[in-house]
């Protein structure tokens, strides 16, 4: 008998629970405390999700804006070097560290020194994922020039050829132009949305290959993706 | 705009409750002397916004009513009004930087004086009092332009303008307000690294030579960051500031923070505002991050200052 109640109260306790968190989590998304109609509709990738919120929790958005459309004095990190050299976030974290204090800005950009190692990582990876975001943008909606496949064949043998050691040779049979612009743009195969699920997390493997990817989608220019293309086409 | 029945009690409680509190005695009548009674007057220390708080809301004509709507929602009673607020801009497809800048020029040069007058009505009715006017002039300013600028803050009812110089550009429009009967608010930033920027006590000392009417606007946040004093700057100035910006950031060009996250002094400097009667108002900023709506951030600002002063 006591046994009975022990677990019924324990159903009704993890009942409240659950019921208790979800309506927090909603609230969270769709309620006062999210901002939707400025902050925008919240991700389907709930890892890019968390990242933005990061970066909109300390304020970053107000300067270099919420998709890195600057305002005022910031700094286009659409276009900004040291984002473009950064891997794995290692220059941008250790730039959040310090600040600038050193400018001729009016507002020196500030020093993130106490935030912790994740948070910091959350924005640098936000800010990665904007400008990924934003290059697929621009590049999609530029009008794709001719391409030349020399340049092309240069640009793969310095960047891709190392981890692509087979080459691509039939390639151009598989996919016209346009379907390889997407593909080098957002290659199919790295598309799993990133997740907190365990079990339908990325390995090793797939993790250095996107973040290989997103390094080189990040850098490239409208020409870059349009030379790739006639080389490819090409049978390379 | 009218006021709602609700909107006019509210104000008037204000008044009233600011008038009835005895805690602080003379503290309080000796300060509300210098501000009508409003609902942002609080134990005798006036809070005021700046717009920017709603960093979602562009600044413009249309946005206005928008703005005095939010205003009313968060209980204020005094605003320092950004001039993107009431000036009509003139960029857009095919037209350059120079001739929208030239178009606004000669808007500012030649427009009624009954433009400002119809803004100053809408925030009279409200109940908002454009305190300061912010409007950074620069080197592109002629003469008559900044005489036109100034004019026109003055038919807003504004007692000075207020912008982020250096010190070369407050000396060069030291003497402008004063022909308006109004004063020129610096105001400091944390730029340690360049030496025409106000950043610190002795930058504000320099430009508050420039002449009486100059006053220093002192941004705590700011202030803070560049590792400045703030207690001590009220302690020292306070008979030369037009006002607080008050927010929060870390020390050492630190981040913004929520309020009391930082190590800004603001519960100190509204209560020596308080206790010693000042007529500085503290003019509310933030620029620390938030996942809630603007106005909700404003309103947990302002609640945080009202509790500082409670006690």
């Amino acid at each position: 008998m006591l046994l009975r109640q022990s677990l019924q109260a324990l159903a009704c306790a993890a009942i409240v629970f659950v019921s208790l968190t979800g309506s927090a989590a909603a609230q969270l998304r769709g309620g006062t405390d999210y901002d939707v109609a400025y902050l925008g509709q919240p991700l389907a990738d709930p890892v890019a999700q968390f990242n933005k919120e990061t970066y909109a929790s300390f304020g970053c958005h107000y300067c270099h804006g919420l998709n890195l459309v600057p305002r005022g004095e910031a700094p286009d990190l659409r276009r900004s070097t040291v984002v473009g050299h950064d891997t794995n976030g290692d220059q941008i974290v250790a730039l959040l560290r310090k600040g600038i204090p050193q400018t001729a800005a009016l507002s020196p950009m500030p020093q993130y020194g106490d935030l912790s190692e994740q948070q910091l990582r959350a924005i640098a990876q936000w800010i990665h994922y904007a400008r990924q975001r934003d290059r697929i943008k621009t590049i999609s909606e530029a009008k794709p020039g001719p391409g030349d496949a020399a340049a092309g064949k240069a640009y793969f043998e310095k960047s891709c050829a190392s981890c692509h050691t087979g080459g691509f040779a039939n390639i151009g049979k598989k996919y016209d132009a346009t379907a390889l612009r997407t593909q080098i743009l957002e290659p199919k195969a790295l598309a799993a949305a990133a997740t907190f699920k365990l079990d339908a997390m990325p390995n090793a493997q797939q993790h250095a290959a996107r973040d290989r990817h997103n390094s080189l989608l990040e850098n490239y220019s409208a020409a870059d993706v349009a030379n790739l293309v006639a080389f490819l086409q090409g049978g390379n | 705009m009218d006021l709602t029945r609700r909107e006019l009690g509210q104000l008037a409680m204000g008044g009233i409750a600011g008038l009835a509190i005895s805690k602080f005695g003379g503290a309080i009548a000796s300060a509300q002397a210098a501000w009508k009674p409003n609902r942002s007057l609080i134990h005798g220390v006036q809070f005021g916004l700046q717009p920017f708080c709603y960093h979602d809301l562009v600044p413009s004509i249309e946005n206005r009513p928008e703005l005095i709507k939010r205003m009313l929602k968060n209980g204020m009673g005094m605003v320092e009004l950004h001039s993107g607020w009431c000036e009509p801009t003139f960029s857009g497809p095919g037209v350059t930087g120079q001739q929208s800048r030239e178009q606004l020029r000669k808007w500012r040069t030649s427009r009624s004086d009954d433009h400002f007058r119809a803004i100053k009505k809408e925030f009279d009715a409200a109940g908002i009092e454009i305190y300061t006017y912010y409007q950074t002039m620069n080197d592109s300013y002629t003469d008559a332009e900044v005489d036109a600028s100034l004019a026109g803050a003055k038919l807003l009812g504004a007692r000075g303008n207020v912008g982020s110089y250096g010190l070369r550009l407050a000396k060069k429009f030291s003497e402008f307000p004063a022909k308006h009967g109004m004063f020129l608010g610096i105001h400091n930033h944390d730029n340690l690294s360049d030496p025409d920027a106000f950043n610190s006590e002795e930058s504000f000392l320099k430009g508050l030579a420039y002449g009486p009417q100059v006053k220093a606007t002192l941004d705590t946040r700011h202030f803070t960051a560049a590792d400045g004093d703030c207690l001590g700057f009220l302690q020292r100035h306070h008979d030369r500031m037009s006002s607080v910006h008050l927010g929060d950031r870390r020390r050492h060009n630190g981040r913004s923070a929520p309020f009391g996250e930082g190590d800004a002094p603001i519960i100190q400097v509204l209560r020596m505002i308080r206790d010693n009667q000042w007529p500085i108002p503290a003019i509310l900023e933030f620029e620390h991050g938030t996942l809630r709506p603007q106005v909700d951030e404003v309103q947990a600002m302002f609640d945080y200052c009202k509790r500082a002063l409670a006690t």
